[in-house]
Order: C-alpha cells, then structure tokens, then sequence
C-alpha cells in the first residue's frame, strides 16, 4: 500500500507489466513505471523516486471486522466479478509456477514468507512456522521485533519489541488460553506484567493505554521476497 | 520522392512499427523470467511508442500518398495500403494497455460498510487506518484488479497487490 502523493504530483497507477511475477505500476501523469513490491521507480520521468509506504495489515475479515466495526470493505465490481479468485485462491497459487527460483535454505519457490524490510535491514519467516510458534521474538538488524499471531490463527502483526520507559527488549509471552479477537488480551510481557491485545496495545496493567509501534510485514512468497531482497536472512536458518 | 524512396520508407515504418509492438510483449510476458536489462529496454520503448509509431504512421501515409501517385499497377498499389494501414493498427494498438484488458481496473471502486458487508471470516483482506477511517481491501478481489487508486480520509493511496 502506497501514498500517490510523490514530487508534488498526485498520481492514479495502472497495471502495467510484469517483472519476474511481481507486477509494474505505470503513472498517467507521468508515464513512469513503478515496480509494485518496493514502490520504486524503474523507468521514466520519476525514475529513480520512491512511494511512500502506508501501513496495512494482512488479516481475516472476521478479525479486521471485529476491530473496526465502523470500517468500511471494497465492494467487487459486478462486471468484473468473473475473473475474481475463488476463496482458496491462495492455495492454488501454490501450485503455479514460478520462472525464478532462489534454492537456499531448503526454501521452496513457493513458500510462504512475512518479510520484514526495517531498521536497515530483511529479514524472512517463514509463514506455517510463525502460525505454528503463535509468538516470535526475534530481531531485523539490531533491533528486536515481536510477530504475533492473531487469535484467529492465521492473522500475523509484527511490532517493534520496545516499551518507552523500560529498559532493553521487553520478553512476551502469551496469554495463557486467550484465543481473543477484538481487542482482548493476547500477550504479557514481563516487563510490566501488562496484558497486550492484538493491535500491539496494552490493554491492563502498568502499561496500559502504551501502543507498540507497529512493523511492517508483507505476505510473500520466498522466490519474490528473496528477488526484491537479496541480502535477507532467515528466521530459524544459519546464514 | 521516388517510387524506390516511398518504399523504402513504407518498409522502414513497418519494421519499426512492427519492432516496437513486438518487443515489449515478448519480454514482459507472463511465465517467462525477465533480465534487468531487457525489461529496461522494453521500458524505455512503451514509453516511446505511442509517440513513436504515431510519427511512422504519419510518415508511412505521406510516403503512401506519393507512391500511389507514382505507381500504377494496382497489385503494387494494393500491397502498399495494406502495408499502411498495418502501420496505423500499431500506432492504435501502441496506445492500448493490454494488461488492463486481461485484468480490468476498477475506476470506481465502492465501499460499504463492514457490517453491511458479507464475506466469510476467515477472507483475507489488506487493511489499512488512517486517522480514524479503516478501510479492507479483499484479497480475492484486490488480487483481480492488482491496482485501486483511492483516497481515504484524504490520504490519496494506490492499493496493490
């Protein structure tokens, strides 16, 4: 997700092209051409100029809907509603092919990444193993990062693991049977013993009323997170 | 302008033409791995070529006009407003963005409200706030389109995927 405002123009994008799967974006106040996963000019008169990224999650309607009950949906387009996905449209894409492929790390082209590109850094984790350990501690370049699976299972948010005021990288854990959407509470940390919900805020004790700050993370898969990434690391595999 | 000049510029417009069409559908195609340079130069010329072909269809008229004139043999006459008229498809053809036709945009994307908004729970979206507006973005649809240029509490954005 993207802001259209860059070099005091407003720009309206189009598809445009593919780059090794991974599609372009092409202006029509300008004719540049934009590369879609790193929002970055690649050919034309703004080459070279990058988007700003604007922050979005990945989530399950269920779980957004319960967050946002005020919030407001994308409505398909009747005519065009043929050539939507079907609902498992995910699954089937695991089947496509790919017309790169990056074998390191045992990764599988189409294996399913959250790639965080932050703090100077990328760094990839792998999707079923996130989903799996429902909390991950870790770190993108020297700063520590904290990826919590929601209480559907299946939504991932990721935050910079900091709590003003306390010292070094606080330690999480979740809490104990808490399958919580909405804005119930998700995690501890030990810091505080404040209790954490999914959208990163503390929502009792010494903490409360403190946000996370948010990390972006993007959803993709290893061949076209590791082309647009190439110094990455892994999370869970030696470099 | 002789009849072997007229010719000759009818055949170059068409080659070019022909080139500048040709090029950046056999690089930028689905299922095939594209090389930085390649997909640099196949840039380089959709940006050129609705400009580009415009000129050599204009170039390849006036050359027609006056081998027309020149050449009497019907047959010839024939080949050469075929030739032409080729050329002015591409220049039409250099201005369509077919990507869009397998994928239409959606210009005027809608919105309703989530509670009025029936999808299953576990439907991914994309979902952005900014300020105190939220917004979700279906991937089942989103994923069609690829690119929705919005605007949400006045933060003009292009949702991609």
């Amino acid at each position: 997700m993207w802001s259209r405002d860059v070099a005091g123009l407003r720009l309206t994008f189009h598809l445009a092209g593919i780059n090794n799967q991974n599609f372009l974006m092409r202006d029509e106040q300008t004719g540049t051409y934009w590369q879609q996963i790193s929002g970055k000019a690649v050919s034309g008169p703004l080459s070279g100029r990058q988007l700003t990224l604007i922050h979005s999650d990945e989530l399950n309607f269920g779980t957004w809907q319960s967050e946002e009950p005020q919030g407001t949906v994308l409505q398909d387009a009747a005519e065009y509603r043929f050539g939507y996905a079907r609902k498992d449209w995910d699954v089937r894409m695991q089947r496509a092919p790919t017309v790169i492929d990056f074998r390191e790390h045992g990764l599988k082209a189409r294996d399913l990444m959250l790639g965080i590109q932050a703090f100077g850094a990328s760094r990839a984790f792998l999707y079923d193993q996130v989903v799996r350990e429902k909390l991950v501690e870790d770190h993108v370049g020297a700063e520590p990062v904290l990826l919590v699976v929601g209480g559907d299972g299946q939504s991932v948010r990721a935050f910079h693991d900091r709590i003003p005021g306390i010292q070094g990288a606080p330690e999480f854990y979740r809490a104990a049977g808490n399958q919580a959407g909405g804005f119930g509470a998700l995690l501890m940390d030990a810091a505080t013993g404040s209790e954490w919900n999914f959208q990163g805020c503390a929502v009792s004790g010494k903490a409360k009323g403190v946000c996370l700050e948010p990390v972006e993370v993007i959803k993709d898969y290893w061949f076209d997170w590791r082309n647009y990434n190439p110094s990455t690391t892994i999370y869970g595999k030696k470099q | 302008m002789s009849k072997r000049t007229a010719v000759a510029v009818l055949l170059a417009c068409l080659f070019v033409s022909l080139l500048l069409a040709v090029y950046p559908i056999y690089v930028i195609r689905p299922f095939r791995a594209q090389g930085a340079r390649e997909l640099a130069i196949a840039l380089v010329v959709m940006r050129l070529r609705p400009a580009v072909t415009l000129i050599s269809g204009a170039a390849t008229l006036a050359a027609l006009a006056l081998y027309w004139r020149a050449q009497p043999d019907r047959w010839r006459r024939g080949f050469a407003a075929a030739g032409s008229a080729f050329v002015c498809v591409l220049a039409v053809l250099a201005r369509v963005n077919i990507y869009e036709m397998m994928f239409h945009p959606d210009d005027r994307p809608s919105f309703a409200a989530a509670s009025r908004t029936k999808l299953d729970k576990d439907e991914k979206v994309i979902a952005i706030k900014i300020g105190g507006a939220a917004r979700a973005y279906p991937i089942r649809n989103i994923s069609y389109h690829h690119v929705i240029n919005d605007v949400l509490d006045k933060v003009a954005i292009v949702a991609t995927y």
